[in-house]
């Protein structure tokens, strides 16, 4: 399938909180059928934006058209968008099928309906048929959030919002539901609007990532792209686990800040430039490594991330991150050791 | 550990037994054949229920204060839905005025309130009767009810709302299918506070009821001036009446409860 037709269009959209502008004149395009996720550090205005999308925030300024019609004035129960909350927001007072039926009941749908329905999403979710008669407030973390998802996909909804739902789900099965919201974008071919905190949560599921800060979109674009070329040393810095070396001129032209080390030829910089340097990039070198560059640092610690072990060096104040190559045994806390990396592996940032 | 434990044990009991001394002395004064309240009897006898049984008077006080008492609750629980609402829920311009005055009519000494109600009602021309006790024990009792409501309104997560909103609901579909049933648990407990306190309220009764006797008006007057074994006794089973009351009025709670499960379990 290709995504190219808008099923949504923000104008200029800006949310006004008493002289505090919570977004800015955002305005993008998402396409039909794709999973866009918008990513931002907590009070970047994420969340704001994504409740006046779903019709629960007025926007002060802007437009949001569905499919080329204006939407601004809709109230969210008239508008064909369902949202996962943060909380869930499960009516724990119902049943996992009550919950999940609701917007066929407050609809008026005859009971026969409204458990086909439910039955048929159960299993689309991965719910098991006999929880249907069951409290929501017995079901596990992640049970809760395929009642959550099946609930938001009862009236058959253009666009799903998802408000951070997997913030509070530990580790192992965030990364399960990860891949299942990715699976779930397909299989039903919905347009799925996700918000978080989290790039690396945006990198596994998303066909687009939008990323914000204060207000504004200062990034778009696929997730290889983000990940290979981020725009800005703040979206670098989101990502986490990187290095990014500062450039200044000498009397001979432009070095790495610190190093004192010439720039090599090919890198495009002047003065405030960073150069984003991922760990598995920056190797700590046997005796007879070669590099282009190398500098020597102390150990700091090792630390084992499952698969990859990460290494943090010191070279006066600053600290390195550097990925082990698989089986290398890392090096004891306070041993002297040589960094190593190529120009060609480092990634120039002008802003 | 074990020390520390055997002086909370009876520090428990102490508080336990300073509670109910009262109304263990009741209990003991309405079960003697004497004039005169006094300890220990000389003769000890269950004469006072039979004659506090046979009291037709007795009924019709009952009758009035359970009349006043259910009004009183329903009438609170009403109000302090709106109340509660207003005061956990919704921002609006005087909510913190309002947060800090709602409970002002408590603050306020009853027999001052009661006299208050009584001025003012007469003066504008009500006949003071069981009505007119209703309308003033809940000027006392409301704001007490709207707060414990409240308590359970703060506990509700605002998002369900806008779950509901946001899967179709009218804002009145929410609140019937949503809000409602999630603070019924408050406003459960906000109409049994409601009658208990209704039932045993003296001072407001006494300015307001006009014509008709509440119970604790003519326990009152009988403690005072006519005293007789049969007045604790009458007191005794007032106090009976409600723990029936409260005894009922949970295990309506769980029978409810109960067959809503199995409806659930059955569907």
């Amino acid at each position: 399938m290709t995504r190219t037709d808008t099923i949504l269009s923000l104008r200029d959209l800006s949310r006004d909180f008493g002289g505090k502008l919570a977004v800015k004149n955002v305005t993008l395009d998402i396409r039909e059928g794709e999973l866009f996720t918008i990513v931002g550090p907590s009070g970047s205005g994420k969340s704001t934006l994504i409740r006046m999308l779903a019709g629960l925030e007025i926007p002060s300024s802007g437009d949001i058209l569905l499919r080329g019609k204006r939407i601004n004035d809709v109230p969210a129960n008239r508008r064909p968008t369902s949202m996962v909350f943060q909380s869930l927001a499960l009516f724990n007072h119902m049943t996992v099928g009550d919950n999940i039926e609701f917007a066929l009941t407050v609809r008026g749908e005859d009971r026969q309906k409204k458990r086909a329905r439910a039955r048929e999403l159960m299993e689309l979710v991965r719910l098991p048929a006999d929880y249907y008669a069951k409290s929501v407030t017995r079901c596990s973390g992640g049970e809760r959030q395929r009642v959550a998802l099946a609930r938001a996909l009862a009236s058959d909804p253009d666009i799903l919002f998802f408000d951070e739902p997997l913030s509070a789900i530990d580790y192992r099965l965030r990364k399960i539901l990860e891949m299942e919201m990715k699976d779930l974008n397909r299989e039903t071919g919905k347009t799925f609007v996700y918000i978080t905190h989290s790039l690396e949560e945006a990198m596994v599921m998303s066909d687009r990532i939008a990323v914000m800060r204060d207000g504004e979109i200062v990034q778009l674009g696929e997730p290889l792209s983000i990940y290979n070329a981020p725009a800005s040393r703040f979206v670098a810095e989101f990502m986490g686990q990187v290095n990014l070396l500062g450039v200044e001129k000498d009397g001979h032209g432009m070095v790495l800040k610190d190093l004192t080390i010439p720039l090599g030829a090919g890198i495009a910089a002047t003065e405030g430039t960073w150069l984003m340097l991922r760990p598995e990039r920056l190797r700590v070198l046997p005796e007879n490594g070669r590099a282009d560059v190398t500098f020597d640092a102390v150990c700091f610690n090792s630390y084992l991330l499952g698969s990859r072990t990460h290494l943090h060096a010191k070279m006066d104040d600053r600290t390195f991150i550097s990925e082990l190559d698989a089986g290398m045994p890392p090096p004891e806390p306070g041993q002297r050791i040589r960094l190593g990396f190529d120009w060609s592996d480092a990634v120039a940032i002008h802003e | 550990m074990q020390r520390s434990q055997r002086w909370w044990t009876v520090w428990t009991v102490c508080v336990l037994v300073l509670l109910y001394i009262p109304l263990v002395s009741v209990i003991l004064a309405s079960l003697a054949n004497t004039r005169y309240l006094r300890f220990p009897h000389r003769i000890w006898t269950i004469e006072p229920y039979r004659e506090a049984l046979g009291l037709s008077q007795t009924y019709d006080l009952q009758m009035t204060s359970l009349k006043i008492a259910l009004c009183v609750a329903v009438v609170s629980v009403l109000i302090a839905i709106p109340g509660a609402l207003a005061f956990a829920r919704y921002d609006w311009r005087g909510r913190k005025f309002y947060q800090r005055f709602l409970l002002l009519p408590v603050f306020f000494p009853q027999s001052v309130l009661g006299l208050a109600a009584l001025v003012s009602l007469s003066a504008m021309g009500f006949d003071l009767s069981w009505r007119t006790a209703v309308f003033t024990h809940a000027v006392w009792i409301v704001p007490i009810v709207t707060l414990i409501v409240s308590i359970q309104v703060y506990g509700l997560d605002r998002a369900q709302e806008e779950a509901a909103f946001d899967l179709g609901a009218s804002r009145l579909q929410t609140f019937f299918r949503v809000t409602f049933p999630q603070i019924l648990p408050g406003l459960s407990s906000g109409a049994l506070f409601a009658f208990l306190l209704s039932w045993s309220n003296l001072p407001l009764s006494a300015y307001t009821t006009g014509v008709d006797t509440t119970l604790p008006e003519w326990l009152y007057s009988r403690m005072s001036t006519n005293f007789a074994p049969m007045v604790p006794a009458v007191a005794v089973l007032s106090i009976l009446a409600s723990i029936v009351f409260v005894l009922v009025w949970q295990a309506g709670r769980v029978v409810v409860n109960g067959v809503m499960e199995r409806r659930k379990q059955l569907e």
